[in-house]
């Protein structure tokens, strides 16, 4: 299967040749993938250098040109380095842009600590006028993208190096709303982008020990689609949620605040509460931040009331 | 020098009690000087990019480019009087948003000039013959952005843009860079030096960047007084956010008509 990294290449040279307008801009990174779009439009890709922050800046220039710009780099250096450009430079501005990052979380594991993050989904959730996405396949990426590239909107695209491994019908996936992916009564398990692998894996062992678990898919952070929680929120009066995200204004934050006045028999949070600082794998890395399956699975068939 | 656009000036800023008046007439001749004698722009679309176009990075002496933006017929009177008032279109950093006068809102330094690159490397790509200005202060060429978008700006060979470095020792009081110039210089800008209050040398020096024959963005390095017009608030003392009270707004007006 192809990665998201090369499915996003693919599609901007599609939107390329489609939108003359689309101009993109890279911090030294995916120079490799995206050889074909700079052949194709060499007066439209520029990798600037390494100088987040002032790419940024730049590409609200280009904006104000009539340009529509895709600023591509690493998560943490993009979002939270830049974040101040990122706040003024489009979101004052009131100017759209698309923001295309990988690396998000822990997924360049074995780089430490600086190479992290947690909180850029939640930082651009911040922004007025910002639309934040956490694709965990192709299918999803592509659709995202094509719903909202040219809304004019500040929108975080996350792409991440692990996908989930569901494939979803491209008519199934529609910005802001959840996907039911599996039913169940007991106990909800809200999952966002790639945490979905780990919520089906979670739910069939579940099921293993007379657990019947509900798999709410989140692949869209903001607008966060509070109807699909609390209609299944209110059917199982229990809440699982899994993210790769700080436990401080992520998925979870967003599920407790719009389930607010359900009483819940159950709440369980699986999130990065603290920086995850060895190497390894993704794997190892889900076992530090107690991410992985056996940690969720061993923590719901705890807690859970019947 | 532009006394009037100095009382203009200190009436907006004492009728709203808010602004920087030495700030402001630091730079006032440079920005009266660009929209009367450099740019070519129409009054009534200025911010349309077919035209020249001009970006206050050092956003706090936005009352000098509302001044200014008013001689020459690009706001109203109006607006200039509800400066800085709750329902005001005008406020202390100039707003993108509400006003199409304003082609970037700045507020935080070292914003202006990679937004401006990009207006330029814009226009370029678009093969626009116009030009993009952005004036900072010289204590905001302490901040990285402003050289990470110097190198991207000497790099992309963006000789449609023009850095104007309002030189009123600010930079000084902190951290000081004698050689300026050779630092504009060692990032690949074409360099220019002059002074802020006299429209000779501002003209000898706007020639010389209109007649800029290489690929290299030019700085105009210009040497100004914080505060220039009025000896009472002269400098970089505790006149930087100041608002002056009717003995003081009577001394500065004593200056400014030169009574």
């Amino acid at each position: 299967m192809s990665s998201l990294r090369k499915v996003f290449a693919e599609l901007l040279l599609d939107k390329g040749k489609l939108d003359p307008d689309l101009i993109v801009l890279v911090g030294d990174i995916s120079h490799g993938l995206l050889t074909e779009f700079r052949s194709a439009f060499p007066k439209r890709y520029f990798n600037i250098g390494i100088c987040e922050p002032a790419m940024v800046g730049l590409a609200a220039g280009l904006r104000i040109a009539g340009f529509n710009p895709v600023i591509h780099t690493i998560a943490p250096f993009l979002i939270e380095r830049s974040y101040e450009q990122i706040k003024l430079d489009f979101g004052y501005q009131g100017l759209g842009g698309n923001f295309v990052s990988v690396g998000g979380s822990f997924d360049y594991s074995k780089l430490g600590c600086s190479h992290h993050t947690y909180s850029d989904v939640s930082m651009m959730a911040q922004l007025p006028r910002s639309n934040v996405f956490v694709p965990g396949s192709n299918a999803e990426f592509t659709e995202l993208f094509n719903q909202n590239y040219k809304n004019n909107e500040i929108n975080y695209f996350r792409l991440t190096e692990n996908s989930h491994g569901y494939e979803f019908m491209p008519q199934n996936i529609t910005s802001g709303e959840a996907i039911l992916v599996k039913e169940g009564n007991d106990v909800t398990i809200a999952a966002l982008g790639p945490m979905l692998k780990v919520a089906l894996e979670s739910s069939k062992k579940l099921a293993e020990q007379g657990i019947d678990a509900e798999v709410l898919y989140y692949h869209t952070f903001k607008p966060f689609d509070t109807h699909a929680i609390i209609k299944s929120i209110k059917k199982t009066n229990q809440m699982a949620t899994l993210e790769e995200l700080s436990i401080i204004g992520g998925l979870n934050s967003l599920a407790i605040e719009a389930c607010a006045g359900i009483l819940l028999k159950s709440h369980l949070k699986f999130a990065v509460s603290n920086f995850v600082r060895s190497y390894g794998n993704y794997s190892d890395m889900l076992i530090e931040a107690k991410l992985s399956t056996e940690h969720v699975v061993s923590e719901i068939a705890r807690e859970i009331k019947k | 020098m532009a006394d009037s656009l100095r009382i203009k000036i200190l009436e907006m800023i004492v009728n709203s009690g808010e602004g920087h008046i030495p700030s402001s007439f630091s730079i006032v001749d440079i920005i009266d000087y660009l929209y009367s004698d450099v740019m070519e722009y129409n009054v009534n679309d200025i911010s349309n990019l077919s035209g020249d176009v001009f970006i206050l990075s050092k956003g706090h002496g936005a009352a000098a480019l509302y001044a200014v933006l008013e001689k020459i017929g690009a706001i109203s009177s109006d607006l200039i009087l509800q400066y800085g008032k709750p329902k005001g279109l005008l406020g202390g950093h100039p707003e993108r948003f509400k006003n199409k006068q304003v082609i970037a809102s700045t507020g935080s330094l070292g914003h202006g000039l990679p937004i401006a690159s990009g207006i330029a490397l814009g226009g370029k790509l678009r093969s626009n013959s116009s030009r993009v200005y952005c004036l900072l202060g010289d204590g905001e060429c302490q901040e990285g952005t402003v050289w990470e978008a110097a190198n991207i700006a000497a790099n992309q060979q963006l000789n449609n843009l023009i850095a104007i470095v309002d030189w009123n020792g600010s930079a000084k009081q902190l951290m000081p860079c004698e050689d300026l110039e050779a630092r504009w210089k060692s990032f690949g800008w074409n360099v220019i030096r002059g002074y802020g209050h006299s429209y000779s040398d501002l003209g000898r020096a706007f020639s010389q960047v209109l007649n800029n024959s290489t690929s290299k963005p030019s700085v105009l390095i210009l040497e100004t007084i914080k505060g220039k017009g009025s000896k009472l608030v002269e400098g970089h003392g505790a006149w930087h956010h100041k608002i002056p009270n009717q003995e003081e707004l009577n001394s500065i007006m004593k200056d400014l008509t030169n009574e």
